[in-house]
């Protein structure tokens, strides 16, 4: 992928989700991370960085600051599923009758 | 000719069905990041090498502008703000 990434469409942003990923944005930026998401609106990539800490540091990378994009590893099943799960709200609780 | 048109037609619907099912899923997760980005400390990096910090209020629905709580600029702590995502390259946060 080079330019034009806000262009891609929701299709093709979708490929990318799950993977861990280069971006390079305007200049001297690069940022490295799992996918989570593309907002289809304006493109923003949301980059996941796992800390050996255990801490987690989230990077929203603006559509129009994306200039490449290189897919360095795919995720397995554990991190694809820690990925999907990771921004939901805690589990909600039933009330009994 | 007109099958033809009917059977392409019908590859468009599809198409466009699984493009809406993309979108929908994508939107959720962004609008579920922002939403645990409210009230946390976040850095925006923007252009000219300018890094600052504030909390993370909301962004409109078309991600034109970021509002913002104790903006840390240069030049003093701006208490409310509004950040143009224009300006902006990237921004992050911990969770």
């Amino acid at each position: 992928m080079q330019r034009g990434w806000p262009l891609l469409g929701p299709l093709r942003w979708f490929r990318y989700v799950n993977k861990k990923v280069k971006v390079k944005a305007r200049k001297d930026e690069e940022v490295r991370g799992w996918l989570f998401t593309v907002d289809p609106v304006s493109a923003s990539m949301v980059l996941v960085d796992f800390r050996e800490n255990g801490g987690v540091l989230v990077q929203v990378v603006m559509g129009h600051a994306v200039e490449e994009v290189q897919v360095l590893q795919e995720a397995d099943r554990r991190t694809a599923d820690h990925l999907q799960t990771m921004f939901l709200p805690p589990r909600t609780c039933i009330l009994e009758p | 000719t007109s099958l033809s048109t009917s059977a392409a037609s019908a590859a468009d619907a599809d198409e466009l069905q699984s493009e809406q099912q993309a979108r929908s899923l994508l939107r959720e997760g962004f609008l579920r990041c922002l939403l645990s980005a409210a009230n946390k400390k976040v850095q925006f990096h923007m252009y000219e090498k300018v890094k600052v910090e504030a909390t993370f209020g909301a962004c409109d629905i078309d991600v034109l502008n970021f509002q913002v709580s104790d903006l840390h600029t240069p030049i003093g702590v701006q208490k409310e703000a509004l950040i143009r995502s224009q300006d902006v390259i990237s921004f992050n946060f911990d969770i």
